[in-house]
């Protein structure tokens, strides 16, 4: 099957939208240039782009797609030299589609399939497809992973998931039905908008901005710019003009981008739908879920809200888009993340009655070195630098930077808790940014105990956990008693022996 | 994790062959070093690259000790046990480490033999799993290849399908 033939369209256009800058370079500012490089940089840049379009045109008639048995599906590429590859569609991890304003105008869409391969053809890019055929592959990637999953005998990554597939079978029906998780409010929008601190994004498009525009404002240098700060009347201008340009700018960002937010889910996939203008959705196998990650800075912790991040054995596909797609949402209020998850992922619970840390930990912490803090203070006590006029500065700063690493491991302390219950971990710390990370026993792919000398004296040790995702995500607690990891560490291995044989695993 | 020790351990013989294995490269790094001193001499460079030799060959004199006495350490606290479905290692001479991997985890068992390994009829063997590789160091041939055959026998038993 050939590609959808808007696809040259969207190719061309995507060729121009690249390409725009160097023309405008060539053949608009430095028109009259004589220089060698614009000389035959036109004559290059006129071959290039006519070799494209044919390129784009030529390959259109010669890549095509389909599917075999509703298993596998198969690419050709090439114009003089043909490639073919199978790609069997349980082996795709992600289906993103995203609409762009592009695609709203002629009424298509884009898909975007992941593999778990590396390489070439880790990717399988549809850049233009009718909203129908992106739902028939859609349906067809899911189904086939459905497919495997039944056919597979028990694999180790998949005990709990016997469970799974037998609720699934009787609920085949039901299945299809997608249930709304999340849309967020005006409100919370607003409140967003402050805690991203997106307002701050300004500051790089501004940048950008007079980094392209430089070249025609000779007398708008950085240097000159920077005296008429100090001035009162600039101070008034930035306090007028800037700071709400920033913070309108900032809420209009969070609003195209957070605005159309919609989380739902059916009973074995996630999907993620955002963007006012261009619209992307993502959706994600529930059972390649390894861990699901809490985390709230000090400014949301204020709010008292939180982030909720999925690790998954998907590869990220975070490479266009800013918003990395394993977040649900940066911004939802701390009950409604824990309610959320819950209802997208049931066969994970909170426990609040978690163990904390012995005081001893607080002192091993208090004890270590920060090397931080003793490589600036070398730096600053070699070169003795002055700041606001101050003489001392420099050993003011190595204290300020004292206390905050201080005040890191002591909150550190406080906040870290950690627990095992059933077959469910539970890891809570970190300083000023907290995080908490939950994960299944069978997710766990292998565990590491770390002890120094330091450690061995107070008899504390480190557990990490290491959890299939891309790259490989280590998690774990530090200075927790020995008697805990070795407890941790006899639970751990139960997993197997109790698992194998009756599909049916401790919950 | 103090209380047990895991079952087996290195190959005794491997002492020695990790204390020829620092020999040479000590050996190596002093001619090195020596090559570097006379190119101080033969070419005058500025005196503070004299002072610089000077505490290099100060640290490698440290290292050399350390190097006699390492080999010792590595094979003390180097243990090791795998049964059908976990492996389990532990090393570490300041700083310890354990760790626990399921066996279907792992992706790829291999033996590997250099030289010197090879002269005391040693192999060390190198497992991969999903992120990260563990060697275990020296261990008689006959002991690594057994080990090999049943790590990848428990492992390729379980794993029939990964996602």
């Amino acid at each position: 099957m050939r590609y959808h033939p808007f696809t040259i369209l969207f190719r061309i256009v995507q060729l121009v939208k690249n390409s725009f800058v160097i023309a405008l370079v060539l053949f608009v500012f430095r028109r009259d240039s004589q220089f060698w490089l614009f000389e035959y940089g036109r004559y290059l840049f006129l071959l290039y782009i006519a070799m494209r379009i044919v390129h784009i045109v030529v390959s259109w008639f010669f890549e095509t797609y389909e599917w075999k048995e509703n298993r596998y599906l198969i690419l050709n590429k090439g114009i003089l030299v043909r490639k073919t590859s199978t790609v069997p569609l349980h082996k795709i991890q992600n289906v993103t589609q995203k609409t762009t304003l592009f695609h709203k105008v002629v009424g298509c869409t884009s898909l975007v399939l992941e593999t778990s391969m590396d390489g070439e053809d880790d990717e399988i890019k549809f850049d233009v497809i009718s909203t129908e055929q992106a739902r028939l592959i859609t349906q067809l990637v899911q189904q086939a992973e459905q497919a495997a999953v039944e056919q597979a005998p028990l694999s180790d990554q998949e005990q709990d998931g016997e469970h799974m597939v037998l609720q699934e079978k009787t609920e085949r029906a039901a299945e299809k039905e997608r249930v709304v998780h999340f849309k967020p409010t005006k409100r919370s929008l607003w409140k967003a908008s402050f805690t991203s601190l997106s307002f701050l994004a300004i500051i790089p498009v501004a940048a950008s901005l007079y980094d392209n525009l430089s070249p025609f404002l000779s007398d708008w240098r950085f240097e000159n710019i920077l005296p008429m700060l100090s001035e009162t009347w600039g101070i008034v201008l930035v306090a007028t003009v800037a700071i709400p340009v920033a913070l309108v700018f900032g809420v209009i960002r969070t609003f195209i981008r957070y605005g159309n937010y919609e989380i739902s889910s059916t009973d074995t996939h996630i999907y993620i739908k955002r963007g006012f203008l261009e619209e992307s959705s993502f959706a994600i196998d529930k059972r390649k879920v390894q861990g699901i990650e809490i985390k709230q800075t000090v400014l949301k912790r204020l709010f008292g809200l939180a982030e909720v991040k999925l690790v998954s054995s998907a590869r990220s596909a975070s490479r266009e888009n800013a918003v990395s797609v394993n977040s649900l949402y940066p911004f939802l209020p701390q009950q409604e993340a824990i309610q959320l998850v819950q209802a997208l992922l049931p066969q994970y619970f909170f426990e609040w009655e978690m163990n904390r840390l012995p005081k001893k930990s607080l002192w091993i912490k208090l004890l270590r070195p920060s090397w931080l803090w003793l490589v600036v203070t070398a730096g600053l006590v070699y070169f003795q630098p002055t700041f606001f006029h101050l003489d001392q500065a420099w050993w003011l700063l190595s204290l300020v930077l004292l206390v905050i690493v201080v005040l890191n491991r002591i909150l550190d302390y406080v906040n870290t808790r950690y627990g095992v219950v059933g077959d469910q971990v539970q890891w809570w710390r970190g300083g000023l940014t907290s995080r908490l990370f939950i994960t299944k026993r069978k997710n766990i792919v292998e565990v590491e105990y770390n002890q120094s000398p330091l450690q061995k004296g107070f008899r504390l040790i480190s557990v990490k956990t290491k959890h299939r995702s891309n790259p490989l995500s280590i998690e774990g607690v530090d200075d927790v008693p020995v008697q805990f990891a070795t407890a941790f560490d006899k639970w751990y291995q139960q997993r197997e022996r109790r698992c194998e044989g009756d599909g049916a695993c401790p919950k | 994790m103090e209380e047990k020790s895991l079952s087996h351990q290195l190959s005794k013989k491997y002492v020695q062959a990790r204390l020829v294995s620092e020999l040479i490269g000590n050996a190596l790094w002093l001619i090195v070093l020596l090559i570097l001193f006379w190119m101080y001499h033969f070419f005058e460079w500025p005196r503070w690259v004299f002072w610089i030799l000077i505490g290099l060959s100060a640290l490698s004199l440290l290292g050399i000790v350390w190097s006699f006495l390492e080999p010792y350490y590595v094979y003390r606290n180097w243990r090791y046990h795998l049964d059908e479905d976990y492996l389990q290692l532990s090393y570490g001479i300041l700083t310890k480490t354990w760790i626990t991997i399921p066996t279907a985890k792992i992706q790829a068992v291999t033996t590997i033999q250099g030289p010197i390994l090879k002269r005391y009829r040693l192999r060390s063997v190198k497992v991969e799993t999903i992120g990260s590789s563990y060697t275990i160091p020296g261990l008689d041939e006959d002991v690594a290849l057994s080990l090999r055959k049943e790590i990848a026998q428990w492992a390729k038993i379980k794993d029939t399908e990964a996602l």
